[in-house]
């Protein structure tokens, strides 16, 4: 170095650090030190958006990634959970062994072989005291579609358990049953391109800029100017964009969209001919909507009368109208009846089967199509009935078992089993892949009702979650990217995860435990050609033949890769399938008339109704794009904790707050009759007078929430319930 | 329901039937972990790519300018807030696309709120460098770490030039230069310049869902312009202060209490305990000097001659301290001597050399004063320390002033300043006072103390208080309604900060009002004792000194910076 470099140096080792070069395969430049010389393509493994990732591989193994330019979904775009989504597989917080409680109540590491003997004794110990139902499993929607298949398979036709439901429950129940009620089959029309082709776009509680910022892409790249409503009660990002923000009394939208119907009924503003040709029940519902005059619309919604007649004069036939929701609508206790109030709405102006519209809901978590498809829970694989002898005898023939393992009903839903559970009726537990001890509502009950099970296995891929804390054994599972398999995300688009990181220590993918665990049980030859995830999506593709998620067209994951995912239907045969593609283009829909149905129900008060010691109405919702769900991925990322909230915070209106002498920044306290927690207040006109918001991804918010359900769905209505906040004392 | 938010689980019975000995062997089970460590066969990607050109480019071609900059203009960012939904995928690519560090990211986005009932707002808002016109960065840089290409405008940061001070962090009024503790350095977004080069576009513009973020190419003196009708972003630090280029754009209009979500929201900052030190040590040490000097001109050369000796010695070693100090808030001290580079511009630079000056004069001085020459050697080279020292002061309040925050202002911090050298100046004085009686000469000493005590008392007394008050004053802005950054200091010392606020204050008036009162009693008396003044002046001299370090922690940590807005 001469003297002058000395004094001043241009370039060096730190310098090189941040090189950037070519990092071929299409990418562009990248850190100099991360070029890969392989990629690979495959789905994130956060969000049902289902968004194309291009993974760079150095040895095979996963350096870094970029969003796919060509993939359908996200066209080369991916919000900060997609980007960080192998930062959060490298953590301490990883289960790397098996954990197992002690006689002092101390989870130890053990070997594989040690968890595997408790883990089927102690359940086979209950179930022989219990009866075999005593035992039942919780699944998920964050697995691909053959491990939670498998998970199904294994707990009710190998294990003998009756009870199983999936942690879809909490974000889809609503949609499912809406669309089984109203389509005959749970079978979302839309593809994303409808949100580029809409006229105008009805998004109904759904902040899509935060829950599903590559959604906000596809709305942002409509060329038609679209004319964007948004029904929140809540002033939210996308709110901000809207052209009409209508903002109904939390939990009133019901009788909104009764009071739409009435208006775009006696106006005439109906497709007469697509009702007639494709639904039933219309005159029926007709009349019924005539109670919801415009009066008792604005009492009962709190929404001005040119408000909604604005909103019924955007939604007219001839126009591309489509609907969206998301967990606003389902997460209620009347979320079944709502979304049937959007898809009428969808089919009585024929805004459905056109490109640009449809009735759509759009789904939380990466599998919970895979997971309603296959989990073997509310249905039996590919969408079939428990209920259905025909259906029985098909999976029974198709997995080569023997008919009577397989229950004649689905068992019972999420709520059931944890009231079953304390009611000592169900002592075991098998938790894969999800944290109720976080998420569901009214937690503190959720915690004390999992402490009383004899047995409480929690599968995970961190040991730390909230309920892995509470369980007796944790298995160790691999994650995203640590695994092979599909997804299916909310446009019915079938998409490949490949086996591209190490698990850390003796964690093995969720398919191989449960292949250990059909071993050990004493099973395995139920599952002899359940050899890996290859192999269980060809015995899939043969369970959806001839129903209407048909894939047997699909060929292997290299051709699910090449294509950029497949939606569903994809018969055998049917040649190479368009990119984009949407349902009921005919006008026939799945029921044995191939008649949609109009369904409607007189709304029902809130479960909990703010007043009297807690009179604000609590709702909850998306905190930011940074933070998924309990946190328990998204909290391993660096990057990703400094973009979400700094703590937990309580948005409050202003009025209410200067009523209590609480400033911005205040520690406060939110008491509901079950809880309180502790937050920092947010004064905003985001929330009017009367409502607060919490983010849901605090683990202390559903210490406050009210347990009610839809009754259809079974669904736990997150939404809403009363509070009082108050000054820390 | 149970009253604690944690319900333990049950302790698990023991199993007697475990036999874990006879447990048949596991080949399933070793085949099974064999799989997991063994990667998809990932078939390799041999498409062709012969144009060379990303994938990417076809959506982000038109964000980029199509003609590079022309004389008098340069490139920016142009953020379209109706289009920054606040996804946060620009910080996210950022980091992945530029191989940034676990903790560090280039890019931020924050939120405004405000409105009213009836039309509330969000506003997302993506923020990174602005590539400023008169970067504060580069001027404070004391190295040129820092260039400005003439070119497309970008500031770039040479990481191997850096030596990590720091004081860029503290000038950008955006808070965009990252300091790397691990490797020592300062690190910022270069604008993904070689990414420019080859005609693609940043990460950031890249990888935004919604095309908020654009390269565009601006008027240098439109920037100019638009600084001086504030035309940048609502509650965004005054752009006439550097110039920013970032084009923020929007269709809206923000009612007037739109404000970022952390305006109300204050945590204390960074104190530099090495620039603690280092600014309290030489202030003590000119101080000291330039009292020796004063009592040169009141006092007979006999009785200082064996004095003299004795108080350089103390200010010189306070003096030495307070450089060695200083090396240590660099992140690669081995670099120090770089300092040099940025005399023209940086008052880093100025405040480093004025102080080796000083250094080097002040031990000339006291090894003058070991070997007894005339008197006008001694006053000349005292005069050459008191002169390089004031300077170096000087210096060091220019470096705070620049930054343009309001805790730092000119006067006020000037004052502090000055205040600190006179209190510890004659406190150390008060200490070389008694070094000398305990360990050399304990009569003329005593002769010293009774002649010139009381001077340096009354001296004493009033700067003391004064700098307490002042520093007090700061919690008058707790009366106001408007939020400022002053408000936002008083609020910090108030409550985050009480513990050494109280220490701060305590300390303060026992060793400049209350140790002074009780020495003047002292030495007033008739037969001053000996033992209590030694146990008066130590507590006077650790009061003190105790106090301005704290004071000087406060005048860190309590100054807020000027910033973008934050998060919720």
């Amino acid at each position: 170095m001469s003297l002058a470099e000395l004094f001043h140096q241009e370039t060096g080792p730190l310098t090189r650090e941040l090189l950037r070069q070519p990092g071929r395969f299409g990418l562009g430049q990248v850190p100099a030190d991360l070029r890969p010389d392989a990629v690979t393509d495959m789905v994130c493994g956060f969000c049902a958006t289902g968004c194309g990732l291009r993974v760079h591989l150095q040895d095979g193994q996963a350096v870094n990634l970029t969003p796919t330019t060509d993939y359908p979904v996200n066209l080369g775009m991916a919000c900060p959970k997609g980007w960080e989504a192998l930062r959060v597989l490298d953590s301490p917080e990883r289960a790397a062994v098996p954990l197992l409680r002690d006689a002092q109540g101390r989870q130890r590491p053990v070997d594989w072989d040690t968890a595997l003997t408790q883990f089927v004794r102690r359940f086979q110990a209950i179930q022989q005291e219990h009866g075999p139902e005593a035992v039942a499993f919780l699944s998920t929607g964050q697995m691909v579609t053959e491990e939670l298949a498998f998970l199904g398979a294994l707990a009710k036709f190998g294990m003998g358990m009756r009870h199983g439901d999936g942690n879809t429950r909490q974000c889809m129940a609503s949609a499912v049953t809406a669309y089984k009620e109203s389509f005959g089959f749970d079978a979302p029309p839309y593809t994303y391109a409808d949100l580029e082709e809409s006229d105008v776009i009805v998004l109904v509680g759904s902040n899509l800029c935060i829950a599903h910022p590559i959604l906000w892409e596809r709305v942002m790249r409509n060329r038609h100017q679209p004319q964007i409503i948004v029904v929140d009660p809540r002033m939210t990002e996308t709110a901000m964009n809207a052209t009409l923000h209508v903002r109904p009394k939390p939990k009133s939208d019901l009788a909104l969209f009764y009071g739409i119907a009435r208006i775009l009924i006696e106006t005439g503003r109906v497709d007469r001919e697509f009702i007639a040709a494709s639904t039933r029940d219309f005159e029926a519902f007709a009349e019924f909507t005539a109670e919801f005059s415009e009066e008792r619309v604005v009492e009962e919604t709190g929404v001005d009368a040119d408000v909604l007649h604005r909103m019924a004069d955007m939604i007219c036939p001839g126009q591309r109208v489509s609907f969206w929701w998301t967990m606003g609508v389902n997460q209620s206790h009347q979320g079944v009846r709502t979304a049937q109030a959007l898809i009428n709405l969808a089919l009585m102006t024929g805004s459905i089967g056109r490109p640009g519209t449809g009735a759509n809901s759009i789904t939380g978590q990466c599998n919970a199509m895979g997971s309603r498809l296959f989990s073997n829970t509310t249905a039996l694989p590919g969408g079939h009935d428990f209920r259905n002898p025909r259906h029985r005898q098909k999976i029974a023939d198709i997995l080569g078992i023997d008919v009577k393992r397989i229950p004649e009903d689905s068992g019972l839903p999420y709520h059931r089993i944890l009231e079953e559970i304390l009611r000592g009726r169900i002592r075991g537990l098998w938790v894969v892949c999800t944290n109720p001890a976080h998420s569901w509502i009214n937690q503190m009950q959720c915690r004390d009702i999992l402490d009383r099970l004899d047995f409480l296995v929690v599968q995970d891929m961190y040991h730390t979650t909230e309920t892995a804390r509470l369980a007796h054994l944790v298995l160790p599972a691999a994650g995203w990217g640590e695994k092979d398999g599909t997804f299916i995300n909310s446009e019915r688009r079938v998409g490949v995860v490949r086996q591209v990181r190490r698990a850390p220590g003796q964690a093995l993918s969720d398919f191989r435990i449960f292949r250990l665990i059909a071993q050990r049980w004493g099973c395995a030859d139920l599952f002899s050609s359940w050899t890996s995830p290859a192999a269980v999506f060809e015995i899939l593709k043969r369970c959806t033949q001839g129903q209407p998620c048909d894939i047997t067209g699909i060929g292997t994951y290299d051709d699910l890769e090449a294509a950029g995912g497949i939606q569903w239907p994809a018969p055998e045969a049917s040649g190479r399938p368009e990119r984009e593609r949407r349902l009921y283009t005919d006008g026939r829909f799945f029921h044995d008339d191939r008649r949609a149905r109009f369904v409607w129900a007189r709304p029902e008060p809130l479960p909990e109704r703010p007043g009297g010691r807690f009179p604000l109405l609590l709702m909850t919702g998306r905190g930011s794009a940074a933070q998924w769900h309990t946190q328990t991925r998204t909290r391993q990322s660096s990057v990703l904790r400094r973009l979400a909230l700094r703590d937990s915070v309580v948005e409050v209106s202003p009025t209410d707050a200067a009523a209590l002498n609480i400033a911005t920044g205040d520690q406060i306290e939110v008491i509901s009759q079950r809880g309180r927690v502790r937050a920092r207040a947010v004064l905003t006109h985001a929330v009017r007078p009367g409502e607060v918001f919490m983010p849901m991804h605090d683990e202390g918010v559903n210490r406050l929430t009210y347990a009610a359900f839809d009754p259809h769905s079974s669904q736990p209505a997150y939404k809403a319930c009363a509070v009082r906040i108050a000054r820390m004392t | 329901m149970g009253a604690s938010s944690h319900v333990s689980p049950s302790p698990l019975p023991p199993d007697s039937a475990v036999d874990s000995s006879g447990a048949p062997a596991l080949p399933l089970l070793d085949e099974l972990l064999h799989e997991q460590a063994t990667l998809s066969a990932v078939e390799q990607f041999s498409r062709a790519y012969e144009s060379g050109v990303p994938d990417q480019a076809k959506y982000y071609s038109r964000l980029l300018p199509s003609a590079p900059p022309q004389e008098g203009q340069q490139y920016a960012f142009a953020v379209d807030l109706d289009r920054c939904s606040g996804c946060k995928a620009c910080v996210t690519a950022c980091h992945s696309l530029n191989g940034l560090d676990d903790e560090e990211t280039w890019r931020d986005v924050g939120l405004l709120i405000g409105g009213s009932v009836s039309a509330p707002v969000i506003q997302h808002v993506t923020t990174s460098c602005h590539h400023c016109l008169e970067p504060a960065c580069a001027s404070a840089c004391p190295v040129d770490a820092y260039d400005k290409d003439p070119v497309t405008g970008i500031v770039r940061h040479r990481d191997d030039q850096c030596f990590g001070c720091q004081y860029c962090t503290l000038a950008c009024p955006y808070d965009v230069p990252q300091y790397h503790a691990g490797k020592g350095i300062v690190r910022k977004c270069d604008m993904c310049r070689d990414r420019l080069a080859a005609n693609e576009a940043p990460a950031c513009v890249q990888a935004c869902p919604h095309e908020a973020i654009a390269i565009t190419v601006v008027d240098r003196q439109q920037v100019v312009e638009d600084a001086e009708t504030d035309f940048f972003l609502p509650a965004a630090p005054d752009p006439q202060f550097t110039l920013p280029t970032t084009q923020y754009t929007t269709r809206r209009v923000f009612p007037r209490n739109t404000l970022p979500a952390d305006y109300r929201s204050v945590s204390p900052q960074h104190p530099h305990w090495p620039l603690i030190i280092m600014l309290v040590l030489t202030q003590l040490s000119v101080g000291a000097f330039i009292v020796g000097l004063v009592l040169e001109t009141r006092f007979d050369a006999s009785l200082l001659n064996a004095f003299r000796r004795q108080h350089a010695t103390t200010a010189l070693i306070f003096g030495l301290l307070a450089l060695g100090a200083s090396t240590l808030h660099l992140g690669r001290p081995q670099y120090a001597f770089r300092a040099v580079i940025g005399l023209r511009h940086s008052w880093l630079s100025r405040e480093i050399v004025a102080f080796g000056v000083f250094a080097a004069a002040a031990v000339l001085y006291a090894l003058v004063c070991w070997m007894q020459p005339s008197g006008a050697v001694v006053r000349a080279a005292g005069w050459m320390v008191a002169v390089s020292g004031s300077l170096g002061i000087f210096c060091s309040v220019m470096i705070y002033v620049v930054t343009g925050r309001d805790l730092w202002r000119f006067g006020p911090t000037m004052v502090r300043f000055v205040l600190t050298a006179a209190v510890l100046g004659i406190a150390t004085t008060w200490l070389s006072l008694l070094l000398f009686g305990l360990f050399v000469d304990a009569e003329t000493a005593v002769r010293l103390s009774a002649e010139a005590g009381p001077i340096l008392v009354r001296a004493l007394l009033p700067a003391a208080g004064l700098k307490l008050l002042l520093e007090a004053s700061v919690f008058r802005h707790l009366l106001f309604r408007r939020e400022s950054p002053l408000k936002r200091s008083a609020r910090l010392m108030a409550v985050p900060l009480s513990a050494s606020t109280f220490a701060r204050f305590s300390t303060g008036l026992l060793g400049g009002i209350v140790m002074p009162l009780f020495l003047w009693t002292e030495l007033s008396a008739p037969s001053p004792r000996s033992l209590l003044i030694t146990i008066i002046v130590s507590m006077l001299v650790l009061s003190c000194l105790a106090g301005e370090l704290l004071a000087r922690f406060q005048f860190f940590a309590a100054c807020v910076a000027p910033r973008m807005p934050g998060r919720v």
